[in-house]
C-alpha cells in the first residue's frame, strides 16, 4: 500500500481541524474555575478555624490547670506571720460559732440573722482567697483576709454577747 | 520561529501557574479548536466532545502546577483530551478490537487509491462513518501523529492489533471514499 493518504493528510493537516466548539464553552470553564477557586479558600478557612479552636481549647485547659494548681496557694505561702494570725482567728471563730449554735434552738430567728451576716463575711473571705493566686499585691490580699477573720471574730463576740443578754432577759422574765 | 512560539506558551503557562485568568483564556483560545477536533474525531459526538474539552481544560488549569516542561503544553493537553475521550468511549462499552466489520472490508490487498480524488472534507466525512474501533486508531495514527507503540499504550491493546486495525481502517476509509466518488459521478 502506498502512503498517498498519509502524505495528503500531513500536507493538509489544518484542513482537518475545521469544527468549532460552541462559543459559550469558555464561560462554562471559567465558571467551574471560579467554583474551584472559591471552594479551596473555604476549605483552608475551615482548617484554620479548626486549628484555632484546638489552640483555644488547649489554652483554656492549660489556664484552668494552672489555676487549679494555684488554688493551693495559702496565706502561709505569702506571709508566715499573717498565717499564724489567721489560724489563731480561725480557731477562735470555730469555737464561738459552736457556742452560738448552742443558743440557736432557743432563738432561731436571731440565729438566722446572725448566720446571714457571717455568711456574707465568709463569702468575702472566699472571694479574697480566690483572688490571692492572681493578685499583683498578695500581701495586701492576705492582710484583707486576716482582717476579715478578725471582723468575723468581733461580730461573733458581739452576737454571743447579745444572745447572752437576750437569754438572761428571757430567764428573768420567766421567773 | 518555532522557538519564539514555544517561549510565548511558556510565558502563558507560567502565568497560569500563578492563576492568571487572562493567561488561561489565551491558552484556551490557542488550543480549544484543535483539541475539540481531536476529541470529536475520537467520540464522533459533538456534545461529548465539548464535555471532554471542558473537563480537559479544567483539569489542565487545576493541575498546571504538575506540568513539567519536558513536553509542550499543547502535547500535554492533547494527552489529557485523548485520555478523557477514550474513557468516554469505554463508558459506551466500546471494544477497540472488533472483528465484526471484517466482512465489510474489500478483499483486494493491493488496493489502488490513485483513482480516488483526495479532499480533506471528504476524508473527514468518511472518517466519521468508520466504526468506533477503526476511527480511533486511524485518527490517532493518521491525524494525531502517534505511532503504533504509543497507540497500543493508549488503548491498552497490542502493537500488532493497532497495526492491523489501522490497515483495515484505511481500507474501509478508501471504500467509503470510492463509493462516494461513484455517487458523485
Amino acid at each position: 500500500m502506498n502512503n498517498r493518504l498519509e502524505t495528503f493528510v500531513k500536507e493538509n493537516r489544518k484542513a482537518f481541524d475545521v469544527m468549532e466548539p460552541s462559543a459559550g464553552l469558555w464561560a462554562k470553564i471559567e465558571q467551574e474555575l471560579d467554583n474551584k477557586k472559591k471552594k479551596k479558600p473555604v476549605k483552608l478557612y475551615l482548617w484554620m478555624s479548626a486549628a484555632a479552636a484546638i489552640v483555644v481549647v488547649f489554652g483554656l485547659v492549660w489556664l484552668y490547670a494552672e489555676k487549679l494548681q494555684n488554688k493551693d496557694l495559702e496565706i502561709a505561702d505569702v506571709s508566715a506571720s499573717y498565717a499564724k494570725k489567721e489560724v489563731h482567728f480561725a480557731g477562735l471563730i470555730t469555737e464561738k460559732r459552736d457556742s452560738l449554735a448552742i443558743f440557736a434552738s432557743a432563738n432561731p430567728e436571731l440565729y438566722k440573722k446572725f448566720t446571714a451576716d457571717l455568711k456574707k463575711l465568709d463569702e468575702d473571705y472566699e472571694r479574697l482567697k480566690a483572688e490571692l493566686p492572681t493578685s499583683p499585691n498578695q500581701t495586701f490580699v492576705v492582710k484583707a483576709m486576716v482582717k476579715n477573720r478578725e471582723i468575723q471574730l468581733q461580730l461573733l463576740k458581739q452576737q454571743l454577747l447579745i444572745i447572752n443578754q437576750v437569754d438572761d432577759y428571757k430567764r428573768v422574765n420567766q421567773i | 520561529m518555532e522557538a519564539v512560539y514555544i517561549d510565548k506558551n511558556l510565558e502563558l503557562v507560567k502565568k497560569c501557574m500563578q492563576g492568571s485568568r487572562a493567561a488561561q483564556f489565551e491558552l484556551y483560545k490557542l488550543y480549544a479548536k484543535a483539541m475539540y477536533n481531536v476529541a470529536l474525531r475520537i467520540l464522533n459526538y459533538e456534545e461529548e466532545a465539548e464535555d471532554v474539552l471542558q473537563e480537559a481544560f479544567l483539569d489542565a488549569f487545576t493541575r498546571i502546577v504538575d506540568f513539567r516542561q519536558e513536553t509542550t503544553f499543547g502535547l500535554w493537553l492533547k494527552q489529557i483530551v485523548i485520555n478523557k475521550s477514550i474513557n468516554y468511549l469505554r463508558k459506551r462499552k466500546m471494544e477497540f478490537v472488533s472483528t465484526d466489520e471484517l466482512s465489510e472490508v474489500p478483499d483486494e490487498d493491493s488496493f489502488d487509491d490513485s483513482e480516488v480524488r483526495l479532499q480533506a472534507d471528504e476524508i473527514r466525512a468518511a472518517i466519521t462513518e468508520l466504526p468506533d474501533g477503526y476511527r480511533v486508531v486511524l485518527s490517532l495514527y493518521l491525524l494525531e501523529g502517534y505511532d503504533h507503540e504509543e497507540i497500543a499504550h493508549i488503548l491498552k491493546i497490542s502493537e500488532n492489533t493497532s497495526r492491523t486495525q489501522y490497515m483495515r481502517a484505511k481500507k474501509k476509509l478508501k471504500s467509503i471514499l470510492e463509493q462516494k466518488g461513484m455517487r458523485d459521478e
